[in-house]
């Protein structure tokens, strides 16, 4: 098997820069998601690892094969590299069955593979159906049972979720992540929805104006952030002003336990502590060893079925929030002693 | 000229991300440049076309200064230039006033049956106009002159601008109307302040089609004895032979066409298009509704009722059913259908490199191989006929009065429905399907033929259809270009009015109303109710 390597590779769009430098490696088998904001780069290079854009730098391969370097293109349909576009777009002249088969060679065993795939994603009973009879996550099955028929070394998935409503997206990119792991397919998915990114993939990759931010493992990703940005952007995150000292950061949370990220702060310098909302509990919830702390008041209750954050009113002053497990919540107004169960995140201070 | 921008694509994702999508989309597209094998056959596609108004160009320059200056001054050529001018400023001004005027009634009133009355009021577009003078001789002889040609020609162009103002007032806002109500408006006030600036450039576009039409018809106006250059022209080719008087004649007239299309992209202009609202229809008093209903009937009835009652009146009397001659009618119907299919077949191959440039590419080379594709929409048919008459005799002498040039007139007139039509169905289907294709492991010309063929091939059969139907509702250039010993439908009917014989011409236009005018009403009803669901 063979992983997926893109060394240096930048993209331009007219005189717009979308892919800037980015190198990253994505092991055979592997479901890595590519997050980012609207606008960052990643379809731009997501199509110029199909082929459909060409590169202005760097290279792609997979294995030992270069498929793409600076004035030299292997066109799409000699790269094994399959694609789901955003919008399914399957082809509004065949019918479901003739999709899927789109790329399956005429002869004996194309009838075999079609129905296995149909039935692979769920669809084995509506072969003869056109196109437009189709609901959206009907189509974005079709569509992926259509890129995996020609067995891709690689898959591409572009947003294919995007367009769905919330409660069939997560039934349907749970059971896709399943069946591309069974299917032992290297994909790449590419999302602006934090949640996909973190629930699915073996490894997230964060692109932010066209570079690649960080590239580690859903938990590396929202437990380490490597930048301010990736952990405003992966999470919610609760800001405190404070100043360093011997590993910890001294606040209105009390002395926090924190790691310097991307700096080395000296002992009294002024620093940015990032916390998760989660991170911060109940004082009772905690056990013995667990050090600071701070009196809170709650002021507010948002109320999110499994959880509920909670805005809370500190002696001081400042409102920090929490985010609690919705089970024996306290009432607005209750008082808490607030502790944070995990060393927080220390960020040079905005000038 | 008039065609519609294809719609933008409705983006239900967040806006960034889908703009970024469209932008690869579009990069995909131009990624590779404009291919030089399609500019080349393009380019052919385009000198084609060019042939006839070059060609004019050259025969009738080529006879001196003087020899145009005298023959611009004689009085009858004035007269004909002016007959020409009067014509047209007058049946572009009533068709422009009358289809707005039904075009809002049926758009924006409530009245009973609004598709039945839409439908109806593309009708006259089918009839040709040579077919609705000789319906309305049959039942009035003395129909002669100025005044029955204009309001024949007004009644049959009518939907010119009726549809596109009907289409462009549903996608305008009503809301605009009402704000300048309450501000104090008059209804006329209000209409013209808020409604009248968004449908302008529809309506300005309608009423070119409108005046190229007037300039350009040689059947009405020949068969109501009102002369007109193209009757002109016609005469002083086929009367005296005189070919430089004729061409010099011919080419007045393009640069009159010419003047017409040049005035109007400059008095167009563009709409920005808001947020469209439907408006609901008006309800309206029943004596408004009484008062309406001579506007909106008008047209439907003087260009294609009256026309048709006059042609059946003569039809079924006895004596024309014992002198029809069946196996004639039948040879003139085999020869209209097969120069029809035949010109079909050459417009889209001509069509199709121009139609898949103007569909995926920009820039300046493409954009003028398109308008030089478009030519013939202002090349009146006798110009054609007669500059393909000078060139087949000087160029290629052994193809004069053969089948060949009269196709290649057809070709050239009838392209641009082609280019029209083709170029929208190409530019629909969606690159990111071809993209699909390609990954999934389809050569580019293999992901053109299993994707993009199919998909656009609706859009080439309609535009072979239109060409046909309108091939076959020629009339001048085929009178100049007909190869000895074969006669179309238009021909013999053509043949026989002038010489009154009403009864004799009767068959042959009841035979080509059904075979030309009832596809095209099919195909403009369809079509209009098309539009109507959009």
């Amino acid at each position: 098997m063979s992983d997926l390597v893109v060394s240096g590779a930048s993209v331009t769009h007219g005189s717009t820069l979308a892919v800037d430098d980015v190198s990253m490696t994505i092991r055979s088998g592997e479901l890595v998601a590519l997050l980012g904001p609207s606008g960052c780069g990643k379809t731009s290079l997501l199509l110029s690892i199909a082929g459909l854009l060409p590169l202005q730098s760097g290279s792609i391969s997979v294995g030992a094969r270069e498929i793409s370097r600076p004035g030299r293109v292997v066109p799409p349909e000699k790269r094994g590299i399959g694609w789901v576009p955003q919008e399914a777009s399957l082809f509004p002249h065949l019918s479901v069955g003739e999709n899927i088969g789109f790329a399956v060679p005429r002869g004996r065993g194309r009838a075999d593979r079609i129905s296995e795939l149909a039935s692979l994603v769920g669809l084995g009973a509506l072969t003869n159906r056109a196109p437009n009879q189709l609901s959206g996550g009907q189509a974005q099955r079709v569509a992926l049972a259509r890129a995996l028929a020609p067995r891709p070394e690689v898959l591409l998935l572009d947003e294919p979720f995007a367009a769905l409503d919330t409660q069939l997206r997560t039934g349907l990119r749970r059971e896709v992540a399943e069946l591309l792991r069974a299917q032992g397919t290297t994909s790449l998915l590419v999302t602006h929805d934090q949640e996909e990114a973190l629930t699915l993939a073996d490894r997230v990759a964060v692109l932010r104006d066209g570079h690649l931010e960080q590239f580690g493992t859903p938990e590396e990703i929202y437990q380490h952030p490597a930048s301010d940005w990736v952990a405003q952007f992966v999470g919610d995150v609760v800001e405190l002003e404070g100043r360093w000292r011997g590993g910890r950061v001294t606040c209105a949370l009390g002395a926090v336990e924190a790691a310097a990220v991307g700096f080395t702060p000296a002992d009294g310098d002024a620093v940015r502590l990032m916390l998760r909302p989660e991170w911060i509990v109940p004082r009772h919830d905690l056990l013995a060893h667990a050090a600071a702390g701070a009196d809170a008041r709650v002021a507010s209750i948002s109320y999110a079925g499994h959880d509920a954050m909670l805005s809370c009113d500190l002696t001081t002053g400042l409102t920090v929030r929490m985010r609690m497990a919705a089970v024996d919540l306290p009432g607005v107004g209750d008082d808490l002693r607030l502790a944070v169960q995990r060393p927080g995140l220390a960020f040079p201070a905005v000038a | 000229m008039t065609l519609a921008p294809p719609a933008e694509a409705a983006p239900e994702l967040p806006v960034a991300a889908s703009e970024v999508s469209l932008r690869a989309a579009g990069a995909r597209a131009s990624a590779g440049r404009t291919p030089l094998w399609l500019v080349l056959l393009g380019s052919l596609a385009a000198l084609a076309a060019s042939i006839p108004l070059v060609y004019l160009l050259v025969r009738g320059t080529e006879s001196g200064l003087d020899r145009i200056i005298e023959t611009l001054s004689r009085g009858r050529v004035l007269e004909y230039a002016a007959n020409s001018l009067g014509l047209a400023a007058a049946t572009t001004a009533t068709a422009l006033v009358l289809g707005t005027a039904v075009a809002f009634t049926l758009s924006r009133l409530r009245v009973p049956f609004p598709r039945v009355w839409l439908l109806a009021s593309s009708l006259p577009l089918a009839v040709p106009s040579f077919i609705a003078g000789y319906g309305w001789l049959v039942l009035v002889p003395s129909a002669q002159g100025f005044v029955p040609s204009w309001l024949l020609l007004s009644a049959v162009t009518m939907p010119y601008v009726a549809l596109p103002v009907a289409a462009a007032l549903r996608g305008a806002s009503g809301d605009l109307e009402g704000v300048a109500r309450t501000l104090g408006r008059g209804p006329f006030s209000a209409f013209f302040v808020a409604t009248w600036p968004q449908v302008r450039p529809a309506a300005i576009a309608g009423g070119l089609l409108v005046a190229l039409y007037a300039l350009s018809d040689f059947g009405l106006v020949a068969m109501m004895r009102f002369p007109t250059l193209t009757w002109g022209i016609n005469a002083a080719y086929s009367a005296s032979f005189d070919r430089a008087q004729a061409a010099i004649l011919a080419l007045l007239l393009v640069v009159m066409a010419l003047l017409v299309v040049v005035g109007e992209r400059s008095a167009r202009g563009r709409v920005p298009r808001g947020a469209a609202r439907a408006v609901a229809p008006r309800t309206i008093g029943r004596g408004m509704l009484v008062a309406l209903l001579p506007v909106v009937a008008a047209a439907p009835v003087v260009g294609v009722a009256i026309p048709l009652l006059g042609l059946t009146t003569r039809l079924v009397q006895a004596e024309t059913l014992r002198e029809l001659d069946v196996p004639r009618l039948l040879a003139a119907v085999g020869s209209t259908v097969g120069v029809a299919l035949a010109a079909a077949a050459l417009a889209v191959v001509l069509a199709l490199p121009i139609a898949a440039l103007g569909a995926r590419y920009r820039g300046r080379l493409v954009s003028a191989i398109e308008s030089v594709g478009y030519l013939g929409h202002a090349l009146p048919g006798i110009v054609v006929g007669l500059s393909l008459v000078f060139f087949s005799l000087a160029v290629l002498p052994v193809l004069y009065q053969s089948v060949v040039v009269l196709v290649f007139a057809y070709a050239v007139l009838f392209m641009p429905k082609a280019i029209g039509t083709m170029r929208s169905g190409l530019a629909d289907v969606p690159t990111s399907l071809v993209s699909v294709a390609r990954t999934l492991g389809d050569s580019p010309l293999r992901a053109w033929w299993r994707v993009t063929v199919p998909l656009a091939l609706p859009s080439v059969g309609i535009g072979a259809l239109l060409v046909a139907i309108a091939t076959m509702k020629e009339l001048p250039a085929t009178l100049l270009l007909r190869p000895t010993g074969i006669q179309t439908l238009a021909t013999e009917l053509w043949n026989r009015t002038v010489v009154f014989e009403f009864g004799a011409a009767a068959p042959y236009a009841a035979v080509l109303v059904l075979i030309a005018a009832v596809p095209a009403m099919v195909l403009s009803g369809i079509r209009s109710t098309a539009k109507e669901e959009l």
